[in-house]
């Protein structure tokens, strides 16, 4: 490891309503990996933000190759050699894999058009560099899957010479394999001294690429460690802010009856490969896995909002066909979706109308509807889940994410659906929303309501579920019960979907 | 290698070509004078101002947009024209100057689109209706004449058999095709409908990009309206009613995409030319011209709905 190229001092960066990140300080060495990991919502990408440009923090400073920076927007920050490789691609689908590397940096022949033959000759290259020979340089940035698309963005930031590289959660849409040759490639930087910042938290990959990391919760920096320096444990401990077993607070009830089963689901698009489970009442089950396991999938095909090729669904033992989201709440199936701007709320709409959005016809049996009762039903709503708001008819879009996500809640405590499902529904949200809708969750258990609960956070599946199920690839590869809970083991079958197949089958 | 191309290339023929063959394969049947050079050179002059406002429309698809107010500026321009040669500027200067008009006209619709972050949809009908009345204005509801040789210069020179405008036609092609292939802009328009932020994150300003393209289809309409001034020989303010959607339409025959910045201006020419010869063959066979704009729509409704039936199979 080299001597430290970047630091950042006491970097301080505001949200409307929120600190993202207080006092913050960050240090990197040429030739390392220093991870970044927190819950969501934790300011690790806010922070990755700040040093890339992106965000200009309200206090503090970045001092690089040992002279302050001031970056105005990205491009500064590029042209000092410190580049991303985004989480969401950032490629451009309809033009070529050498005009996505070179992007407003296009050679010129004489008569100033682009030099195709030169940028292709320079792209080939760079993808040589980095074992993808195979990648053609002429094709369009569309035709290429997601793993070829991450090594062009790699191969992108590669062309500037970069000395400080941002990965933000790269194997997030990764399978096994791929991952694999991403962590070679990054050995590979890191021995032609980069410094390399790992935004994540996947605690299973630290020991296979870090050096250090630095744990970041509420915005606040708690503590720099060496990889060897702090167990698996320790680092939740850290991130979560407290023992696991006072954020996650379960009542022991009985389960009583099968409310939802589900035979040998398939999908169109093989996301959903032959999935089985079962909910009992007053049962919490979470889905652990990856992203691109086939979770939200499966909680899609039970909701009725992608088409099933085959298997069948069971509530209360009797076969059902969920077709569409309507049937399903006519079911009594509710779901908490993962994307609550897009799909879980009306955000221009008010709290008031958010709320009743499903109840309507079970509040207002009649045709008619009135105002005064909607708000009436909101407010109490308000009361109960502690929503921070001035008033009801507020626009959604104005509310903190925790809040948000407290009136989608409520859209379906209105409705009181049987079954609900949970898709990453502590996401974005700060840790006493959290705490408020874990002990939501564990009450509407109580009551005798199943629940499913997707989320790649593995303490809060841990910390909630009856019993978990693990996805790999489309495909339930283990179950466990709460006695048998271990999150090591929970964490290596969800990335490497091995190891429960064979009780998957039985 | 070779062979493995020329697979892909077959592929990337827009289905709208293999239509196109059918239908001349059925006009032909129906009527034995309709396969002749004249009738195709017909065709092709007849296609000619509707292709050019077409190459301009879909630079502005590419870009996930519409422009209304293409037809609205190809009538301008013939009535802009005259008029100003009326009030003794040299026709050619007159031309010149109302090209310019039109780059600057499409740079405000820009403007509007990318600084007040408004549906292109909405922005450009609102200049459509403001220049229609313009030209009304300009015109009095008529038409305008002013008596010149340059028009039949421009309908009746020939190179090669085909007339000067058609050459103008290939002209703005070739423009349109190395903006879009050789050059940083035509990168740009694409990005701006297959993904913003990653301009933004290069450095570039999507709000600039798509001023430029409006205004880069402004002038291409106002080269399609001195093409359509020269055919019409007067300031018509309603020449050019309808052209607009019939580009777009033309556009999204071809193969651009309205979304992901997927397309280009080749498969362009064989939607424009699917419409003009369908009309013409309808002509021909003797079609009353009240049924002709019904089978045009079914037509287009047609093309667009096996390919999007095509699409939707492949991804499943």
């Amino acid at each position: 490891m080299g001597e430290t190229i970047l630091t950042a001092r006491h970097i301080t960066k505001l949200f409307p309503g929120m600190k993202a990140l207080d006092n913050v300080d960050f240090d990197l060495k040429a030739g390392e990996v220093h991870i970044l990991v927190g819950e969501n919502g934790a300011g690790k990408s806010t922070l990755a933000k700040v040093i890339l440009g992106a965000y200009k923090a309200e206090e503090g400073e970045v001092t690089f190759d040992g002279e302050v920076v001031k970056f105005n927007g990205t491009k500064e920050a590029l042209e000092k050699g410190i580049v991303a490789v985004y989480q969401e691609f950032t490629l451009v689908p309809y033009i070529s894999v050498a005009q996505n590397i070179f992007l407003n940096r296009e050679y010129k022949t004489k008569l100033g058009l682009i030099d195709h033959k030169r940028m292709e000759e320079e792209a080939r290259e760079l993808l040589k560099s980095l074992n993808c020979e195979y990648i053609d340089v002429k094709s369009y940035v569309k035709n290429l899957s997601v793993a070829e698309q991450q090594m062009v963005e790699i191969a992108k930031a590669l062309s500037f010479k970069p000395r400080v590289m941002v990965f933000d959660e790269p194997t997030a849409t990764l399978s096994e394999r791929e991952v694999d040759s991403l962590f070679q490639q990054i050995h590979r930087l890191k021995k032609e001294g980069i410094g390399i910042i790992y935004v994540s938290h996947r605690m299973q990959e630290f020991p296979l690429i870090g050096d250090r990391i630095t744990i970041l919760r509420d915005g606040v920096k708690i503590k720099t460690v060496g990889i060897n320096e702090c167990t698996n444990e320790e680092l939740v401990n850290m991130m979560v802010g407290r023992d696991i077993s006072q954020v996650y607070v379960r009542t022991e009830n009985k389960h009583e009856g099968v409310a939802l089963k589900a035979e040998n689901l398939y999908d169109y698009h093989d996301r959903v490969k032959g999935v089985n489970l079962t909910v009992n009442k007053g049962e919490i089950v979470g889905i652990a896995g990856l992203v691109g396991a086939g979770r939200t999938e499966t909680a899609e095909i039970l909701y009725g909002i992608r088409p099933m090729k085959s298997g069948q669904i069971y509530i209360n033992g009797n076969a059902v066909t969920v077709n569409t989201p309507l049937q399903a709440t006519k079911l009594g199936i509710g779901l908490v979706s993962e994307d609550r701007k897009k799909q879980g709320l009306a955000l221009d709409e008010s709290i008031a109308l958010n709320t009743v959005a499903v109840s309507l016809k079970k509040i207002f049996p009649k045709f008619f509807i009135s105002n005064k009762k909607i708000k009436e039903v909101a407010l109490d709503y308000k009361d109960q889940l502690r929503i921070a708001t001035t008033s009801v008819n507020k626009a959604c879009k104005y509310l903190s994410g925790g809040n948000q996500q407290k009136v989608v809640l409520a859209k379906w405590l209105s409705f009181d659906p049987d079954i609900l499902i949970f898709d990453e529904p502590t996401r974005g949200i700060d840790v006493g929303a959290k705490m408020e809708i874990y002990s939501l969750m564990d009450k509407l258990a109580s009551e005798g309501k199943a629940i499913i609960m997707i989320s790649s956070e593995l303490p809060e599946v841990i910390g909630m579920s009856d019993r978990i199920y693990i996805m790999h690839e489309g495909h339930m590869v283990g179950e466990v019960q709460r006695s048998e809970f271990n999150s090591e083991e929970i964490g290596a079958r969800m990335m490497l979907g091995a190891g429960g197949a064979e009780n998957a089958e039985s | 290698m070779q062979k493995a191309s020329m697979k892909q290339r077959i592929k990337n023929i827009p289905p709208v070509a293999y239509m196109l063959v059918v239908i001349i394969i059925v006009f032909s049947f129906m009527d034995p004078h309709y396969l002749s050079f004249s009738n195709f050179r017909n065709v092709l002059i007849q296609a000619t101002p509707l292709m050019i406002v077409a190459f301009g429309q879909t630079c502005i698809v590419l870009t996930q947009g519409t422009d209304l107010s293409l037809g609205a500026q190809v009538s301008f321009v013939t009535v802009f024209t005259v008029f100003l040669a009326q009030h003794g500027i040299i026709l050619e200067v007159a031309m010149l100057i109302a090209v310019c008009t039109t780059t600057l006209i499409g740079a405000v619709n820009g403007i509007i689109v990318a600084k007040g972050n408004i549906p292109p949809f909405i922005a450009t009908y609102g200049m459509q209706n403001i220049v229609n009345s313009i030209s009304l204005l300009l015109t009095a509801g008529s038409s305008i004449y002013f008596d010149s040789f340059t028009y039949r210069i421009v309908t009746e020179t020939t190179i090669l058999f085909v007339p000067l405008m058609v050459w103008v036609a290939v002209l703005v092609f070739v423009l349109v095709w190395i903006v879009l292939r050789k050059t940083k802009f035509g990168t740009n328009i694409h990005g701006l409908g297959g993904n913003r932020e990653a301009l933004t994150l290069a450095g570039i300003s999507p709000v600039k990009c798509l001023i430029k393209t409006f205004a880069f289809a402004g002038f291409i309409a106002g080269i399609a309206g001195v093409i359509t001034l020269c055919r019409v020989e007067s300031g018509q303010p309603t020449v050019a009613t309808g052209w607009e959607f019939q580009a777009v339409a033309a556009t999204l025959l071809g193969g651009t995409s309205m979304r992901e910045g997927k397309g280009g201006v080749t498969g362009t020419i064989f939607g424009v030319l699917l419409i003009q010869i369908i009309k013409n063959g309808l002509n021909v066979v003797g079609v009353q011209s009240t049924y002709q704009n019904a089978i045009i729509g079914s037509i287009v409704l047609a093309a667009i709905i096996i390919d999007a039936v095509v699409r939707i199979r492949s991804e499943k």
